[in-house]
């Protein structure tokens, strides 16, 4: 049966990663996944309406939920921190009181929040509904020699508590699809710790200390570039790349991918139409190992 | 059965440190505890560890076991070896090492000291009668109250690991407990500091201490309770941490979705009154612009559900200030 979603964007990869937004779209094509866009939807909040209050974020994200639920479908996101917020907002009301999810609709015209479907973040639905096996099939461009180092993002890996993916110290499935499409995987301290995007508009040095620490080790354990499920990581981590290297004095220059453009170059696809050109760190490197 | 342990060893605060592996007899139901006093009773006796109520209860066998800190008492090693072949021993992290899995703590107890993690002076003052506590004041500290001092959410801490004027979720969770108690007359000189460089706002939100976290405080939790309770003060000093959750609501309520530029421009810039913000962002735009990442609010397409989500934060906003909070 074919795979259908209702993909949930998020606002950054409509923005400065749009990127994310185009690959993840034509991943989907190439592998005959049918993504029907909640056009509808909000932002999740990335983590701070809770800090403003709880019942925001619930509210909000009870909608975003209710509006994949109308279609009967799976949400579908492609952000560590979408993922992780609207995930678990899905499992506090899905699996607590009645009461919660009473109080919640109640605030919603025109929509119903009931706890039917399921949140699930791109990375997951290729392991466990597209399979690994049936990736390998539709891989056009094998990746073998290149040396790929995954970045979670904490909210993918710690955000949920009661539907937990992985083990959020010894997660596999980003190297797992790795291993699928021919690259290598490559293990180093930083991969599940945070990017210190919460914190880049106001405590910088904090924030890029935090990304040179993780950037280095990927450098030292010899990886040839990162990989993340997650955009505001690409940000901190591409985008920011510049300041890091100045806060921990080294140059770094590595590669900083989001993991549909990489599955993209494994499947044939052109990688302009990947957005790989849209990087602040150059993707070039990247580029010339596969196609020397 | 026979176990493989990794241990990080390291004779003193100056030596080099190296990982020696021992086997051990044990069971699936033993503790890593047990395990390492099997090490030091049976193989070798120069092994530096803390340990001392085998309960849960003393906080003082914290280490890294497989990548995370536990408290060695409660964590079995059949769990452990779920997923792993061997059990790998480390000390705590963001402390410095005495020696092998011995951590000096001094700093963690002095950034608890940092925050006043007592209870007021002035209600301190003996009364004429004991001090009375509803059970749902009580509530209301109980998680944060629970917290004993193990140091296992300051090991994983991303913050603190590259801060040093971060207190950390251990004296945050603390002083949210202080804070919350409904006996303590300092809530505004406390929300006050804890709104300071070094405080709440320097939490990166990293899951980490709540993940690790033996006894269910959930410093991150609490840490999002005392910004809840400083984004509602409408006096408390201005800063960029405040003004980018509030600009947060306040687009999404116009738009649904994030336009960034307007979010740079207010959050950083302080919508152009910040010259330190607007400097700050100008080699960050160059640069995108020259890579097509620039959003351009010209580029922008706020959600077709905009006018649904406005009218949805604007109930919720009021539903909260019928409950007595402030709006920020």
């Amino acid at each position: 049966m074919a795979l259908k979603y209702a993909y949930y964007p998020g606002c950054v990869a409509k923005g400065a990663c749009k990127e994310l937004h185009d690959s993840t779209t034509g991943i989907a094509r190439a592998l005959g996944i049918e993504l029907v866009e909640l056009e509808k939807a909000s932002c999740c909040g990335s983590g701070t309406f809770k800090e403003t209050d709880e019942f925001l974020e619930d509210t909000v994200n009870a909608r975003n939920i209710a509006l994949a639920e109308e279609l009967g479908l799976t949400m579908m996101t492609q952000c560590s921190t979408c993922q992780g917020v609207i995930g678990r907002v899905n499992d506090k009301l899905k699996y607590g009181e009645q009461s919660q999810r009473n109080h919640v609709n109640q605030y919603l015209e025109g929509h119903h929040y009931q706890g039917t479907t399921e949140v699930k973040h791109l990375l997951w639905i290729l392991v466990q509904d597209y399979g690994l096996e049936a990736l390998k099939q539709k891989v056009q461009k094998s990746l073998a020699g290149l040396k790929c180092g995954a970045f979670y993002g904490c909210y993918l890996l710690r955000g949920q508590t009661i539907t937990r993916y992985e083990d959020p110290y010894h997660p596999h499935s980003m190297e797992d699809v790795f291993g699928a499409l021919g690259a290598t995987a490559i293990e180093y301290e930083g991969r599940t710790q945070c990017c210190g995007w919460p914190l880049a508009s106001y405590a910088t040095n904090a924030s890029f200390s935090m990304a040179g620490r993780h950037l280095l080790s990927a450098i030292e354990a010899g990886a040839d570039c990162i990989v993340t499920p997650c955009p505001l990581c690409h940000l901190n981590l591409d985008s920011r790349q510049p300041e890091v290297e100045k806060v921990i004095g080294r140059k770094l220059g590595i590669p900083i991918l989001h993991l549909p453009q990489l599955i993209g170059l494994a499947l044939g696809l052109e990688p302009k139409q990947l957005g790989l050109e849209r990087h602040i760190v150059s993707t070039s490197s990247v580029l010339k190992q596969l196609f020397k | 059965m026979k176990v493989s342990v990794r241990i990080r060893r390291q004779a003193s605060r100056e030596s080099k440190p190296e990982y020696q592996t021992y086997s051990v007899e044990c069971s699936e139901g033993n503790t890593i505890l047990d395990v390492l006093n099997k090490i030091q009773w049976e193989q070798d006796g120069s092994l530096a560890y803390r340990r001392n109520c085998r309960n849960a209860i003393c906080g003082s066998c914290s280490m890294r076991v497989n990548g995370r800190a536990v408290l060695t008492c409660q964590n079995l090693v059949g769990e452990e070896l779920e997923h792993q072949s061997e059990l790998l021993i480390q000390p705590m992290g963001n402390l410095p090492v005495i020696k092998d899995l011995v951590v000096d703590m001094t700093k963690f107890w002095d950034n608890l000291k940092k925050i006043d993690p007592y209870v007021s002076t002035a209600s301190r003052k003996i009364p004429e009668r004991e001090f009375l506590q509803l059970p749902e004041q009580r509530e209301k500290l109980q998680s944060a109250a629970n917290c004993i001092l193990c140091g296992a959410c300051y090991s994983e801490c991303n913050s603190a690991a590259v801060n040093d004027d971060f207190v950390g979720p251990h004296a945050l969770a603390k002083a949210y407990r202080v804070m919350a108690d409904n006996r303590d007359d300092r809530t505004q000189e406390r929300m006050e500091q804890y709104n300071q460089p070094g405080g709440v706002w320097d939490c990166t939100r990293c899951f980490n201490c709540n993940e690790v976290c033996p006894v269910g405080v959930q410093p991150l939790d609490r840490i999002a309770q005392i910004k809840q309770e400083i984004l509602q003060q409408e006096k408390i000093e201005d800063s960029t941490a405040l003004r980018h959750r509030r600009t947060m609501v306040e687009l999404v309520k116009e738009d649904g979705w994030i336009d960034e530029s307007k979010f740079g421009l207010k959050v950083v810039t302080n919508s152009g009154r910040d010259l330190k913000g607007v400097a700050s962002l100008i080699p960050l735009g160059t640069r995108m612009m020259l890579k097509g990442k620039m959003p351009w609010p010209w580029k922008f397409k706020p959600s077709e559900g905009k006018a649904e989500i406005k009218t949805l934060i604007n109930v919720v906003s009021q539903h909260l200030k019928d409950q007595g909070k402030l709006w920020p």
